[in-house]
């Protein structure tokens, strides 16, 4: 056996003997000292599309430090309050003076199915309470049979079955089997010359985690500019809170494949009996119920909170959809990724989500343009046309920061109150691209092509756009599929390969275009 | 009644005694000296030498604790002196439907309560039938059980022996002789298996990052094994089955490997697998996830680079992220200097803070030492791509000269040969392509543009004009490496002229 590439040096100090033989010391660490929880969004989930906070596609790199004393010889550390969706491959242990030997996950966790299934052949107590007197007795017993819907006892009369008599009957165990812990534990074990004390290290990604940008965008009263307000909108279904976290989220495009940490195993005892038809009453109404549908492991579905923090809204201006926040997140670089730091550390409480202000951008210079792809010889009744939010990301416009993915709500004044324009979503944009966000179909402009004439050699077409708003709007249409025989009777620009016809249509009026397509 | 139960429990003690020494607890395991091997796809070989008490002539030997999901079929047993007559595997479980069913016919001990006074009623009684209900003969009554919904516990003297808390191996052998000897059992599991899982903190300033290879083996086969020497095999056995590829987002480029090594590593080998023996016996729990290093290297070259596909006629209509790759070799020098077993690489990297962050994850197959490597790990926030077809017509209809040469062979000997030219008209297209590349970081960055689908039937694709010069990688696929500015935009504008 070649042994040399082995980082642990202490394995040649020692001889082969095998694990069980030496003494071995637990020490388990019940939570970290520190933690940071950095979250990514779940890749497969569309930018328009909020997380599912039933079950979070996403998943966190959860970083933690932990002050373990390690004694001499060979010793097992059980880290406990790790998230529940720890990946345990993703686990990297660093800090150990002398290297670690190995790391387990175990999936079974105390309950009881596992209590019994784990009891095989020990020895327990069978009670039984009369109903008539209600005298208790308890009888010794060894169990004869797996947990699978099954459990045959063997008593000092003989062989029983547990629950199959109609007398309230149970099962009292003298003690809880090794290796059944009461949640999914990472346990190292490893090797110490010398009893030591040491600040140790676990970082691991977990899964249940998601994180998107929420923006709010209040158009202003000119229509020229808006303001634009983020929120970092973290969420967590772990069953596992990280109190006094630092917190991050990281945005981009990052590879990933779900890793499902392996099942628990776990769950409710589904005892089954012989077969138990009566004369009278089939079914049985003694029969256990079925067990329980299994749920989402970790979830519960009526401890959901939402927690905002360090914010408090203008009270004065509630004109304003976007809160004057205290606490904003700062981005850095991380690779081609870009990362969004808390300042401060914050709890990322289980089942639970959480906002922290993104950025904040008053006054950019935008603009709202209705835009049409059209097929120029597809004559049609009128139709409204999408509006679009355009931008460019970039400082003359008072943008020029990285723009994570996420929704996005457009409101407007008026009436004294802010009014929703429109929902949408933002790609991820970065410095100097041009954000362009398309809403819903707007109703007061409209776009309508007409054959109006048709020869042998070609068709005229007119494109009408109308308006009933009472400023002028800028509409644009490209026209798709337009070859050499699309002659308009305007000279057209070009975008994306296709003609393009830019207008602005006067308050409460009407443009259009008039354009031949030859055969 | 005091004193009867105090009896009972009294004469209880050496019985139940006896019951205990019969099945061992779970934590005890009949298993003997385990070696496990376990490939990579889910299957393993377990040899298990256990000493045995072996009586001369033909005995019924048991072998608890071997794996719930063993594949009987693939069990040898070796010993000396042993003979084997017949292998059985017996998965007919005790549960108390089977209990009741195998009583039918036999005598069991009916315990009625009264539920007024609590008083207890014993009667012997032989199950008729228990098919949907059990009916019983009492004396000279027949009754079905619990017909009239009063407790009544049902005592069964014995458990029939084929009925076993869980699957059980026993193979009757012929001994010549008796005595204690060791004897070996093999066989053939699923629901054991391993990858790699490799940790790569990649420092992008430096162009180094460190690895550290770590063996995922995980056991769900439904038994511990018990203080066993494991060998991993990387490798996969059998004939037509896949080899494992990982599951790969799309955005991943073709051929992670961009060349494959011909070094041998200096691990141990057996025909085309790797061996990875673990450097001491462990206990491999059911249903645990053991975890163990095998790779650690410091400093090796890596470097970031990003690419590109874009498929025949695909514009989009905004700017596409280009895929951020990593490459690295695994060569002896300037490398890992390993073979790499199947799994995966998860990228870590340093945040303002210096605390590492995730960047992302590629699968990776077995690789051979000596290979270069390329992995994608996601996506560029700031490299951007933006292609669109400004243009495609057809431009015109050419006579196609094609010319066939022949030769004919007649039956009386003698050979006819010639050529003979035909003209075809064809259709000539021309596509203008026109790719916007933009860097919104502060350094200049190099896109390796892939444009495929050149030769979609027809081969004879041609590049007419090209703004920056192209390497036409394959007869299907060409490439532009594109150098952007820091915060710069570069615009490639391309002509093919196609046949289709």
């Amino acid at each position: 056996m070649k042994r040399r590439r082995f980082i642990l040096a202490a394995w040649a100090l020692l001889s082969s003997v095998g694990a069980g033989a030496l003494a071995q010391g637990v020490v388990a660490s019940d939570r970290p000292d520190r933690v940071a929880v950095t979250v990514y969004r779940d890749p497969s989930r569309e930018p328009g599309d909020a997380p599912n906070l039933e079950f979070l596609g996403g998943y966190a790199l959860v970083s933690e430090t932990r002050q373990i004393t390690i004694p001499a010889g060979e010793s097992t550390i059980r880290f406990e309050g790790v998230a529940g969706g720890l990946v345990p491959q993703s686990a990297i242990v660093t800090g150990f003076p002398e290297g670690i030997i190995e790391r387990n996950r175990d999936a079974y966790l105390l309950s009881p199915g596992t209590l019994l299934d784990r009891s095989l052949g020990r020895r327990v107590h069978i009670r039984r309470t009369s109903y008539a007197t209600g005298a208790v007795r308890e009888q010794e017993a060894v169990i004869r049979s797996g947990a699978n819907g099954a459990v045959v006892l063997q008593t000092a009369d003989g062989y029983e079955a547990l629950r199959c008599t109609g007398l309230p009957d149970g099962l009292v165990y003298d003690e809880v089997p090794d290796g059944l812990s009461a949640r999914p534990t990472l346990s190292v074990r490893t090797r110490s010359s010398q009893p030591v004390t040491a600040t140790v290290t676990l970082s691991y990604i977990a899964t249940g985690f998601d994180w998107q940008a929420n923006y709010i965008v209040m158009l202003d009263p000119d229509g020229r500019h808006v303001d634009l307000f983020a929120w970092m909108t973290l969420a967590s279904n772990d069953e596992t809170s990280f109190p006094e976290a630092d917190t991050q989220a990281v945005a981009g495009n990052i590879n990933y494949n779900r890793t499902a940490p392996q099942p628990r195993e776990g769950g409710p005892i589904s005892l089954r009996c012989w077969p138990a038809g009566r004369t009278s009453d089939i079914p049985y109404s003694d029969l256990p119920p079925p067990p329980p549908a299994r749920m989402i492991e970790g979830y519960s579905g009526d401890d959901q909170s939402i927690v905002v923090t360090g914010t408090r809204l203008r009270s004065s201006n509630l004109e304003s959809a976007s809160p004057v926040t205290v606490l904003n997140a700062q981005q850095e670089d991380l690779g081609d990724l870009k990362l969004y730091r808390i300042p401060e550390p914050v709890t990322v409480a289980a089942n639970s989500q959480k906002q922290v202000a993104l950025m904040t951008r008053p006054n950019v210079r935008a603009e709202l343009v209705y835009r049409s792809v059209l097929d120029p010889a597809d004559d049609r009744e009128a139709e409204g046309v999408p509006m679009f939010l355009i931008s460019r990301n970039r400082t003359e416009e008072g943008l020029g920061l990285p723009l994570p993915a996420g929704r996005l709500v457009l409101f407007g004044g008026g009436a004294g109150r802010p009014i929703v324009m429109g929902e949408s979503f933002l790609s991820d944009r970065a410095i100097g691209e041009d954000v362009e966000v398309e809403f819903g179909v707007a109703v007061g402009v409209t776009r309508r092509i007409e054959l109006i004439r048709q020869t042998d050699d070609w068709s005229e077409y007119r494109l009408t756009v109308t308006s009933d708003r009472p400023a002028p709007v800028r509409f644009e249409a490209q026209f798709s599929d337009a070859g050499d025989k699309f002659r308009p009777r305007r000279r057209l620009g070009r975008r994306d390969g296709m003609p393009l016809w830019v207008v602005r249509v006067p308050a409460n009026g009407r443009a259009s275009l008039r354009y031949r397509i030859m055969n | 009644m005091r004193a009867l139960l105090l009896l009972s429990t009294f004469l209880s003690v050496p019985a139940l005694a006896q019951i205990s020494a019969e099945i061992p607890p779970p934590s005890q395991s009949a298993q003997g000296e385990v070696a496990v091997t376990i490939y990579n796809n889910n299957l393993a070989l377990v040899q298990d030498r256990r000493q045995l008490d072996i009586p001369a002539g033909r005995s019924r030997q048991e072998f608890p604790d071997v794996s719930a999901q063993i594949r009987s079929e693939t069990v040898t047993l070796t010993g000396a002196g042993v003979g084997i007559v017949e292998q059985n595997f017996d998965f007919d479980l005790l549960s108390p439907q089977a209990l009741m069913q195998k009583a039918v016919g036999e005598t069991v001990t009916l315990v009625r309560t009264n539920p007024a006074t609590g008083a207890e009623v014993r009667e012997r009684a032989r199950v008729l039938a228990a098919n949907g209900g059990v009916v019983l003969q009492i004396g000279e009554r027949i009754e079905v059980l619990r017909d009239d919904g009063l407790p009544v516990r049902v005592i069964f003297d014995r458990v029939p022996e084929n009925l076993r808390a869980r699957p059980t191996l026993s193979v009757t052998v012929q001994s010549e002789r008796p005595g204690r000897r060791p004897v070996t059992l093999t066989y053939l599991t699923p629901g054991l298996g391993w990858q790699a899982d490799y940790v790569a903190l990649f420092d992008e300033t430096a162009g180094r990052m460190d690895v550290q290879g770590w063996i995922t083996l995980t056991n769900n086969s439904g038994t511990p094994y018990v203080n066993a020497d494991t060998v991993l095999v990387a490798g996969v056995v059998g004939g037509p089955n896949q080899p494992y590829r990982g599951g790969g987002s799309g955005s991943s480029p073709p051929g992670q490997v961009r060349q494959v090594g011909t070094q041998t590593s200096n691990r141990e080998r057996l025909g085309d697998f790797y061996l990875y023996p673990l450097p001491e016996r462990t206990t491999i729990a059911n249903r645990q996830t053991k975890q163990v290093s095998f790779l650690n290297v410091q400093n090796t070259p890596a470097a970031r680079a990003y690419e590109f596909h874009n498929a025949w006629l695909t514009a989009h209509g905004e700017a596409v992220s280009a895929t951020t790759v990593l490459r690295f070799s695994s060569a002896r020098a300037q490398g890992l200097g390993d073979a790499l077993p199947a799994g995966t690489v998860r990228v870590y990297q340093r945040d303002a803070r210096g605390n590492p962050q995730f960047v992302g994850e590629s699968a990776i197959g077995h690789t051979p030492m000596g290979s270069e490597l390329s992995l994608a790990t996601g996506l560029a926030f700031d490299v951007k791509v933006h292609p669109v077809v400004e243009r495609r017509q057809r431009i015109t209809e050419e006579q196609w000269r094609t010319t066939s040469r022949f030769r004919i062979r007649q039956p009386d000997g003698t050979q006819i040969s010639g050529e003979q030219e035909s003209l075809r008209e064809v259709d000539l297209y021309q596509t203008d392509m026109r790719y916007t590349l933009t860097n919104a970081r502060p350094v200049p960055v190099t896109v390796d543009l892939y444009q495929s689908g050149l030769d979609n039937y027809w081969h004879d694709t041609r590049i007419v004009s090209e703004s920056l010069p192209s390497i036409r990688e394959t007869a299907d696929r060409v490439l532009w490496r594109v150098t952007i500015p820091a915060n710069g935009t570069v615009t490639l504008n391309v002509s093919f002229q196609t046949r289709h």
